[in-house]
């Protein structure tokens, strides 16, 4: 009698078994996808704008080039001919189109408005519902996004083809460990608004700095060497830098084992890393309105 | 018996950073700001067994929804212990979540742009809901809560009472051994209100699940709770019966009465002879009547009032929850003075 009494007092035990993770979280992408999907009008207005990106640099750098040549310089620019400076450019644009996402903000805003608490209450990991909503929206980008500004962008700026097969399968990959990196770094800077009341400054000096860190806006190259040693030990030259070089081929044999190396290590690393600021976070969290 | 619920000297500080006044002030606020710590829950202790269903109640700002945010694993505890059922919530935060339903009325669970039944099709991989039990349990929700027309509509097309309907069945779902209720009637009008006690006093006596309500309105507590833990300035001051809280509480329902003709109060409180009813004058013309819900039905006074002279117009209130509270601030800080006295 009082063993039963003291059974119906006890909660049981209870974890979710890895094919079931995989379940969940593969509902996630799927929803994510979906989301997009119905929110999809917004991204034709967006093919427009990155193709006036590209086009901007492309003429910025057809009169650098000519310049140079004029003075007699030289044709290449910190290691690129204008061809390959011009693919640089449309490739990275065309990668950030894929990777990028509003994981920080959206972060921010469940922690400042206080919806963080709706989602602590379930049983999931937070950092991994939005990364599998990363992945969803990627899947969404790369059919309702990507693939049409490459479309418009490669044929009107002669965009140069990749370096191989081979270089195109690695690019591929590298991507995909981009939108990982990118992710878990945003993930990481959304936390911050656990501890700032005004997370807003922070939220556009991201925004910033990434495209300028990961070499989207300018590449490395044109920087003093003091500089591109320095963004080497930074996570943010993997996230474009490194996948563009593979499609150039400027990263072939172990330079291109290396920097695929170097981009899983950061992978890694920012997830624990995101893991465990999340943790230390929630657990000192003061939720708004209560 | 073993309580399924156990908090002990629970307390939550909040840190908060005063401002100074003035320029010099805002500039010696960035190098040195002053801080202080906010008690929200002082010490607070309680246990509570396997199938209770026990009002949570206070004013605003009285520590009740910090209390609750700890015992859903939300906000970690400043100090003193929380166990429910063995699991710490804040500490196995994944697996105990597994086991509890939690309804925020100014808040939904629900995936905003989503069709509502996508949302359930979420929380059934949430939380593991066999397919059987989940097409049961969809059944029976819809003929409790009637949502059935409501699964195809995207959630933020959804008014509060249907919200709520839905955030309830959420809650339900995946069948909690403890469900918690912030404020689950908040804004509703009376008709679904009414709905939803309804609707938890079968859900709590069908399946035994333990239960702990916050709210505003005394009306939810009457209907649905034995038992009450009032809270105020993050202290319990109150944790028993009901009946009890009755009792020293006294009069709770006031309905006032604009006459058509001037009249003096006796005179009413004659016409309620016989009823532990207690009238006061405000102008002559209206008149406040005072009693217990639970010894006098508001129909007999009106019905009683109406018969014996014309009357423009009638207003029943409960007692505000405010009020309870400082009563039994106030007779909890007379006992001590008396306490005081006796030594």
């Amino acid at each position: 009698m009082t063993e039963g009494m003291t059974a119906t007092a006890r909660l049981a035990p209870w974890r979710r078994s890895p094919v079931a993770s995989l379940g969940l979280y593969g509902h996630f992408i799927r929803l994510a996808f979906l989301k997009f999907l119905a929110y999809r009008l917004r991204y034709y207005t967006g093919v427009v704008s990155y193709t006036i990106f590209v086009a901007g640099h492309y003429y910025l750098y057809l009169a650098l080039y000519a310049g140079r040549a004029a003075e007699g310089l030289g044709a290449t620019v910190g290691g690129l001919t204008v061809r390959e400076m011009i693919t640089y450019v449309a490739i990275s644009w065309i990668g950030r189109s894929l990777y990028f996402n509003n994981i920080s903000r959206d972060l921010a805003r469940m922690v400042t408005e206080g919806e963080i608490a709706m989602h602590l209450i379930k049983p999931f990991h937070l950092q991994s519902v939005m990364m599998a909503e990363a992945v969803g929206e990627a899947g969404f980008r790369l059919i309702m996004f990507t693939i049409p500004i490459m479309l418009v962008v490669v044929p009107v700026f002669h965009v140069g083809a990749p370096a191989g097969a081979a270089a195109l399968l690695w690019t591929l990959v590298s991507f995909a460990l981009s939108l990982v990196i990118y992710s878990q770094l945003s993930f990481l800077v959304g936390c911050l608004a656990f501890a700032m009341k005004n997370i807003q400054g922070v939220l556009r000096a991201q925004m910033v700095g990434m495209d300028f860190l990961t070499g989207v806006i300018v590449p490395f190259t044109f920087f003093p060497l003091w500089f591109q040693s320095a963004v080497n030990w930074l996570p943010f030259q993997c996230i474009s830098y490194v996948p563009v070089m593979i499609y150039l081929g400027k990263r072939t044999g172990p330079a291109l084992v290396e920097g695929i190396l170097l981009q899983v290590a950061w992978a890694v690393g920012l997830t624990i890393a995101a893991r465990l600021v999340w943790r230390y976070s929630t657990r000192r969290v003061t939720v708004q309105g209560g | 018996m073993e309580p399924l619920i156990h908090v002990h000297d629970l307390c939550k500080d909040y840190r908060l950073t005063d401002r100074r006044e003035g320029v010099r002030g805002g500039l010696r606020d960035l190098v040195s700001p002053r801080r202080r710590d906010l008690r929200a829950v002082d010490r607070v202790s309680f246990d509570i067994a396997p199938g209770e269903m026990v009002g949570y109640i206070g004013a605003n700002g009285a520590g009740k929804s910090t209390t609750i945010k700890m015992l859903t694993g939300i906000l970690t505890p400043s100090a003193g212990e929380i166990t429910v059922g063995g699991m710490v919530p804040w500490r196995q935060r994944q697996q105990y979540t597994r086991h509890i339903g939690v309804v925020f009325g100014q808040r939904t669970q629900l995936w905003w742009d989503l069709a509502v039944v996508e949302s359930f099709r979420l929380l059934k991989k949430i939380y593991e809901v066999d397919d059987a039990t989940y097409d049961r349990q969809m059944k029976l929700l819809d003929e409790l809560l009637d949502i059935g027309k409501l699964l195809s509509q995207p959630v933020r097309k959804l008014s509060l009472g249907q919200r709520m309907r839905c955030d309830l069945a959420a809650a339900l779902l995946h069948q909690p051994r403890v469900l918690f209720l912030d404020e689950p009637t908040i804004g509703l009008d009376v008709v679904a209100k009414e709905n939803i006690r309804g609707f938890l006093r079968g859900v709590q006596e069908r399946e035994g699940v333990t239960v702990i309500l916050t709210t505003h309105d005394l009306g939810d507590i009457e209907q649905l709770c034995r038992r009450v833990i009032i809270i105020d300035q993050g202290r319990v001051h109150f944790d028993g019966e009901l009946a009890e809280l009755r009792r020293r509480v006294g009069q709770s329902v006031r309905l006032s009465v604009d006459l058509r003709d001037p009249a003096a109060s006796a005179d009413l409180a004659a016409v309620t002879a016989g009823l532990p009813v207690h009238w006061d004058d405000e102008n002559g013309l209206r008149h406040v009547a005072r009693f217990n819900r639970a010894e006098v039905r508001a129909a007999d006074v009106i019905r009683l009032v109406v018969n014996d002279r014309p009357v423009q117009d009638l207003h029943l209130a409960e007692q505000p929850i405010e009020e309870v509270v400082r009563e039994i601030y106030r007779q909890a800080a007379a006992g001590n003075a008396d306490a005081e006295a006796a030594k």
